[in-house]
């Protein structure tokens, strides 16, 4: 059986139930009110933290935040700006005053072509979806090499942990770069037995089920590679 | 639909059916959550012999551009029989009766899910017909209605798509395929178990209000029991697993 | 919309093609985990759902009472197509059958028509007036990667299973249809510069022409198909041809076995 992080028992919700009565509690993300009761509007584990009551959804669609650093892949050069693929529901836009480079009128497809992939931060979403990315900052920049996972968008932070302890772990592990898109695509470069285990680890890690033991089971992860050293 | 088949008995001296149900009593039911690993969530429901599959894709961005809707996302639902699904193999392609089931699916299901948290885009639902044995159009909604579910579509409630119909002017819950050929009437509804209400609403033939009302009070009894069936199935999926 | 190909998906293959490596770590010639079940749906003669990886399709067999042609009145006839439908996938569209479908379908038929298994004389109720038509109907509802090999196993393992429904059409008594042979594809597709069997969905995107290679009992060739853009040797199809003998092999036994159920 599943267990949260109080060790107590977690119940999985279908949209549509009755969760429990509202009062003096809010509505967190996946939860309505409706008469006095909560109503679970996501399928997913449900949630009570500091009064506020939600559900950690099973499965979600990546949807773009102000700031979210994002791996990307160019899908269209236009004379002035690039589209890119974002694994959202919209493609993001970076005009060209936004990359790294001096672009000329005309030269966008000189810095970046179709199927390359990026680093890339969220600059700024409307309400109706429009999304403006950049690529001024530190460490955003064109991929040239290593490879793309793509993750479950909404188990990503099983990858970083807190304040990253994860995804260090997994760096020094490995001795790969991997960087985390919010956007549910990992970049991971190294040697190739590096990668391939680097791989394996992040699609445990993100499958790894509605546990606490997150961190054991990369302790096994990581004997593995020795193991195989 | 009309009486007057004075040949076909649909109902047995001992007040069963011929396939030997109650009158109150509905066909199997079983589901099966995630069954399609290309799509985004998917549901394979069997109702009495009838199978139905259902593939969710997106929230999307909506194209062709003129579908867009600037406060809400719609919907796109495409509901067809596979050219096996029938015992006269059926040409594939669109047909009126396929595209009116679609269009009267698409906005149950858009009574339920929250679309407006996703302007200018569009979730796709395709529902896939491959037994057809009389209810393939509430199949197809409690198989859709299971995918998008899977797919994590945030929604007000699930909806059940139920039948009940009349034979031998007595009223019977979830004809099956003689009972809908030569029964007098045809209830399908598609119903949100937790709140009560009514999503979809078609009727053919002939009931006295009611019989009406029995018809509806055996479709809320059935959607209950599915609804737990549906549930059941998304928890088989998750509870307990390495998701 | 054609699909983008992601640059570094390429590199990666190429680069893991060279260490003689996959994606999801099989051997070159190994194939994903194949799963065959038949007479599983009502109403159809025959039917056939086969699940290779997170591939599904389903077969259905129908028949018909026909005319048969004047020049062969004593011929039944077979007619085999696939629906890459919607359903299959987020690169599938609505609308008429993509020329994709078109040859999916196609190459099918071939394998199954040239292998001889149906014999047409054997459809023949009445000489000039009363003939079987067969129709396979493939139904491709998630796609990811190899579609061909599952449609042909489903068709195949269908028609194997069918029964042929003479007392609806008032024409005798049912009688399970006469196939004899069992043709199998096997698909290869160039990955990193060189061919693997059984390609998975990231496999095909970045990756380049495939194969396709129908064999029958006596490991004849029956059917051969080269599709999408790129060139082979002779040297190359010698060794995937080796590969297809024993794949092929294997398959067979597998429709053998479901069929035994």
């Amino acid at each position: 059986m599943s267990q949260g992080q109080s060790g107590a028992e977690q119940r999985l919700v279908t949209p549509g139930m009755a969760v429990g009565p509202s009062t003096g509690k809010r509505a967190g993300s996946g939860v309505v009110a409706a008469n006095d009761t909560f109503i679970a509007t996501q399928l997913g584990w449900l949630r009570e933290r500091n009064s506020t009551v939600s559900v950690d959804p099973i499965n979600a669609a990546y949807m773009p935040r102000s700031g979210d650093l994002v791996i990307g892949m160019v899908a269209e050069v236009r004379n002035n700006l690039w589209f890119m693929d974002i694994n959202g529901s919209f493609q993001g836009l970076l005009p060209m005053s936004l990359a790294p480079w001096k672009v000329e009128f005309g030269g966008a497809r000189q810095h970046m072509d179709v199927g390359d992939v990026v680093l890339a931060r969220v600059q700024e979403v409307d309400e109706c979806h429009n999304v403006v990315l950049t690529m001024k900052g530190v460490g955003l920049r064109r991929l040239n090499q290593g490879a793309v996972e793509r993750l479950p968008v909404q188990h990503i932070d099983r990858i970083r942990g807190e304040n990253n302890e994860r995804l260090q772990r997994l760096r020094d592990a490995c001795d790969c770069r991997i960087m985390v898109g919010e956007n549910g695509r990992v970049w991971i470069d190294g040697s190739p037995e590096g990668i391939r285990w680097a791989r394996k680890a992040v699609h445990a890690l993100a499958s790894s089920g509605h546990r606490t033991d997150i961190d054991e089971l990369l302790t096994t992860l990581e004997n593995e590679l020795k193991g195989d050293a | 639909m009309m009486g007057g088949y004075g040949d076909v008995q649909l109902l047995r001296d001992d007040g069963l059916r011929l396939d030997g149900r109650k009158i109150d009593e509905m066909r199997p039911v079983s589901i099966e959550a995630g069954v399609l690993p290309a799509a985004d969530g998917s549901a394979m429901v069997t109702h009495g012999l009838n199978v139905a599959v259902a593939a969710v894709y997106g929230p999307m961005e909506a194209h062709p551009r003129k579908i867009q809707r600037q406060d809400r996302a719609v919907i796109d639902v495409r509901y067809n029989m596979a050219p096996f699904s029938t015992s006269d193999r059926i040409r594939p392609g669109f047909n009126r009766r396929s595209r009116e089931i679609s269009k009267v699916t698409a906005e149950a299901l858009e009574s339920v899910v929250l679309v407006e948290r996703y302007p200018r885009s569009k979730i796709r639902v395709e529902i896939e017909i491959l037994a057809a044995e009389a209810g393939t159009r509430c199949v197809g909604i409690t198989a859709a209605a299971v995918a998008l579910a899977d797919a994590g579509i945030p929604m007000r409630d699930l909806i059940v798509g139920v039948a009940s119909g009349k034979v031998e002017d007595t009223v019977v819950l979830d004809l099956d395929k003689a009972e809908d050929n030569y029964g007098q009437a045809d209830l399908p509804v598609g119903i949100l178990p937790n709140t009560g209400e009514i999503a979809f609403l078609q009727m053919d033939g002939d009931l006295s209000p009611d019989e009406f009302n029995l018809a509806m009070e055996y479709n809320f009894k059935a959607a209950k029991e599915i609804h737990e069936i549906m549930v059941d199935a998304l928890r088989r999926r998750y509870e307990g697993g390495e998701v | 919309m054609p699909e983008l190909v992601p640059a570094l998906l390429r590199q990666e293959l190429a680069r893991l093609a060279d260490e003689d490596k996959r994606l999801d770590g099989r051997g070159r010639w190994d194939g994903r985990e194949v799963s065959l079940e038949v007479d599983c749906l009502y109403n159809a003669e025959g039917s056939a759902k086969v699940i290779i990886g997170g591939t599904v399709v389903y077969a259905g067999v129908k028949f018909e009472l026909r005319t048969p042609w004047p020049d062969r009145p004593t011929q039944g006839s077979l007619m085999c197509g696939a629906e890459l439908r919607p359903v299959a996938g987020r690169k599938y569209e609505p609308g008429p059958p993509s020329p994709e479908s078109i040859e999916l379908g196609r190459v099918v038929d071939r394998g199954i028509r040239e292998s001889g298994c149906i014999n047409m004389d054997s459809l023949c109720i009445v000489p000039g007036e009363k003939v079987w038509g067969i129709m396979i109907d493939i139904h491709v509802l998630s796609d990811q990667g190899n579609i061909f090999d599952a449609c042909g196993l489903a068709a195949i393992a269908a028609l194997r299973t069918a029964m042929v429904p003479a007392e609806r059409f008032d024409v005798g008594e049912d009688h399970r249809l006469e196939v004899n042979g069992t043709p199998i594809m096997a698909s290869f597709t160039r990955v990193g510069g060189r061919y693997v069997l059984d390609a998975s969905e990231e496999e095909e995107l970045g990756g380049d022409e495939r194969i396709h290679i129908t064999l029958g009992d006596e490991g004849h060739l029956h059917s051969l198909q080269k599709g999408l853009k790129g060139v082979f040797t002779p040297a190359e199809f010698a060794e995937i041809f080796e590969v297809a003998q024993q794949r092929c092999v294997e398959l067979r036994k597998l429709v053998a076995e479901k069929e035994g159920n």
